[in-house]
């Protein structure tokens, strides 16, 4: 089958990207000034105990074997201790990729789909008021400064109208209690997630309507619509079936290309939020020169990009039928 | 009588022989090149927002200028060192300080007139390198084509996926604090793949012009063909994703001071709201939370209206008919 040899090739691309990325993380860690030990090394160890903790650490060692040893731990899974929780950096970070998946999808599938049929409608009146005004939004909206927005939307409806709550994910004397159930659990990450998730989609949307209208302008003066419009269609057949479905393929495309600056803004935003994510916690590692945590959640958000690829890639081929995998 | 004759015939030849000599040299091309501005700036004004965002641009502009009055007025208005004796918290807007102080006292105007600056010499310094980079490599990529295309396109795929502020963030946690210039060339290094994409397409469709055959048999040096007869046709492309550029690389240098991670010897927009964030007064002084953020939104804004007037200008295709 064509579609299942097109995923394995694209697979095993995305896996050898995610090899460099990570080859070019060891790089960077090891010819970065200042030895990796001076860290635990404090001044007053005789040199003798100076040599112990490097061999402890493997940093006597020669630089390839130091590599091939990365390496291998990576594959079984053996990332370290973070120094700041003093816990496997793998505990740290396991349990808050969920939420980051889950702040990073639903805010790029929803301002997708409204970009996409805001987008159709502007293209379709084209040269009118609501074509202009929405416009002017969608650019507005595209140039914002996210950590600025953000700060004034928590301004607005968490501290003046109080309508959300001001960070973090969960209400924890909710969680506490025993008798809460499964549902109210469920609305109250809702709750939480609103805010954060209006930032993001604020941010997202303008640039894939802005990118929508001008593929629907391009697909409307295709001969296939005059095909339609000669068969007597109406001009919601016309605009639904025929355009629009034409038109958004580029914005899966440009979500695909996107991503990489998406999960930039993700982690401004749970920073922001206080949404336990990786985002926010490479953020907080890296001011705490916690660096095998800083290490994993970037490398964690580089497999969650490149996988987000494929997704697109695949969706784009199932989409488009003329697609030559 | 003859004789005289044709010696005003000569000399009118001569005249008019001159007369062409003014024509094709340097005025010619000089002719050659206001006319071209004009009928492209004749395109550009009909975009009511590309007009708009030149004036913003203006604006900040003037603001940059202006940054450097209020130092020499009195040392109290320095942006990152001047202090206000008599206040020692963060105050509203007074007779003193038109949109009062932070909290140590010092002038929030000032410090907002200087934040133009900053992004100025961050916004065009950093997209100038991603777009110096990203022409040549597009340029090179896309004529000399096969193993060298191959790997210069593989190394910009592995760049584009890469979140380029989280990777500035690993950079810093490795180097320390970045510089401005630090960042100008991290910024460069991270964004000339996407334009490389863009100038390789159109290099591409370039060489198979008659004008690179011809220059291909009359012998010229492939770094000739590249540089002097294609390279020209892109610039102006190129010049168009400069201001997209612009816009990316402001907003990637606010952020970072917005994070914490920013040139500590620098007053900028981001800075400035990490300030407010920081000190938790973002809910208490509204005159000192607003306008860091409309700067930085509004610059973006004008650097992207005046992208998209100059891409109707570069794609005849885009207008409306």
């Amino acid at each position: 089958m064509h579609l299942g040899k097109f995923v394995l090739v694209r697979a095993t691309q995305i896996a050898i990207t995610f090899f460099i990325i990570l080859s070019l993380l060891f790089i960077l860690f090891r010819v970065a000034p200042g030895d990796p030990a001076s860290l635990v090394i404090d001044p007053q160890m005789t040199p003798e105990d100076v040599e112990e903790t490097r061999a402890i650490f493997g940093l006597d060692k020669p630089l390839y074997q130091q590599y091939l040893i990365y390496v291998k731990n990576f594959i079984q899974g053996e990332f370290g201790s973070s120094f700041y929780y003093g816990k496997p950096v793998l505990e740290v970070i396991g349990e808050k990729l969920p939420n980051t998946i889950l702040l990073f999808t639903t805010s790029i599938i929803l301002s997708a789909l409204a970009g996409i049929s805001w987008g159709k409608v502007i293209a379709w009146r084209r040269g009118s008021l609501l074509d202009s005004s929405v416009t002017v939004v969608g650019l507005v909206s595209h140039t914002l400064f996210l950590p600025w927005i953000a700060l004034l939307l928590v301004w607005v409806f968490a501290y003046w109208m109080n309508w959300f709550p001001l960070t973090g994910m969960i209400t924890p004397e909710l969680w506490v209690d025993p008798d809460t159930g499964t549902v109210r659990k469920v609305l109250d990450v809702l709750h939480h997630m609103v805010l954060p998730l209006s930032v993001l989609f604020t941010i997202h949307f303008g640039g894939f309507m802005l990118i929508m209208r001008s593929s629907m302008l391009e697909t409307l003066k295709e001969d296939y619509i005059v095909t339609a419009r000669a068969k007597g269609l109406t001009e919601k057949q016309i605009r639904e079936r025929h355009a629009a479905k034409n038109a958004a393929l580029p914005v899966v495309t440009s979500v695909g290309l996107s991503l990489a600056f998406s999960i930039n803004g993700g982690a401004i935003t749970e920073t922001i939020f206080s949404w336990p994510g990786i985002g926010r916690e490479l953020v907080f590692s890296v001011s705490n020169s916690d660096y095998p945590l800083a290490q994993i959640a970037f490398l964690l958000i580089a497999a969650l990009v490149l996988v987000a690829n494929l997704v697109v890639d695949v969706l784009y081929a199932y989409l488009d039928p003329r697609i030559k995998y | 009588m003859k004789e005289h004759l044709a010696r005003e015939r000569d000399k009118d030849w001569l005249e008019d022989m001159a007369g062409r000599e003014f024509r094709t040299g340097l005025g010619g091309k000089w002719d050659r090149w206001t006319k071209g501005f004009l009928g492209h700036w004749e395109i550009f004004r009909k975009n009511k927002l590309g007009l708009f965002g030149l004036g913003l641009l203006i604006i900040f502009a003037a603001m940059a200028l202006l940054s450097y009055i209020p130092p020499l007025i009195d040392p109290m208005y320095e942006p990152m060192t001047g202090v206000d004796p008599d206040i020692l918290w963060t105050q509203g807007p007074t007779k003193a300080h038109w949109l009062g102080t932070d909290f140590i006292g010092r002038d929030i105007l000032s410090q907002l007139l200087v934040g133009a600056r900053i992004a100025f010499l961050v916004g065009i310094t950093a997209a100038f390198m991603a777009v110096a980079i990203g022409t040549s490599m597009g340029l090179i990529s896309g004529y000399l084509g096969k193993r060298v295309d191959m790997i210069l396109m593989r190394i910009a795929d592995i760049i584009m996926v890469m979140p380029g502020l989280l990777v500035i963030l690993i950079l810093s946690a490795v180097i320390g604090k970045l510089s401005v210039w630090n960042l100008v060339i991290i910024i460069g290094l991270l964004r000339w793949a996407s334009v490389a994409r863009v100038i390789r397409s159109q290099t591409l469709s370039l060489r198979e012009r008659p004008y690179v055959q011809a220059a291909i048999i009359s012998g010229a040096s492939k770094g000739r063909i590249i540089f002097r007869h294609i390279g020209p046709n892109v610039l102006p492309l190129s010049f168009l994703y400069m201001t997209f550029g612009v816009t990316t690389a402001i907003l990637v240098e606010a952020a970072l001071a917005f994070l914490g991670f920013g040139d500590p010897g620098t007053v900028s927009w981001g800075m400035m709201l990490q300030w407010v964030w920081k000190t938790g007064n973002m809910f208490k002084a509204p005159y000192w939370l607003l306008p860091p953020g409309i700067c930085i939104s509004l610059i973006t804004l004008s650097f992207y209206l005046i992208g998209r007037a100059l891409d109707e200008v570069v794609n005849p295709r885009l207008r409306q008919r």
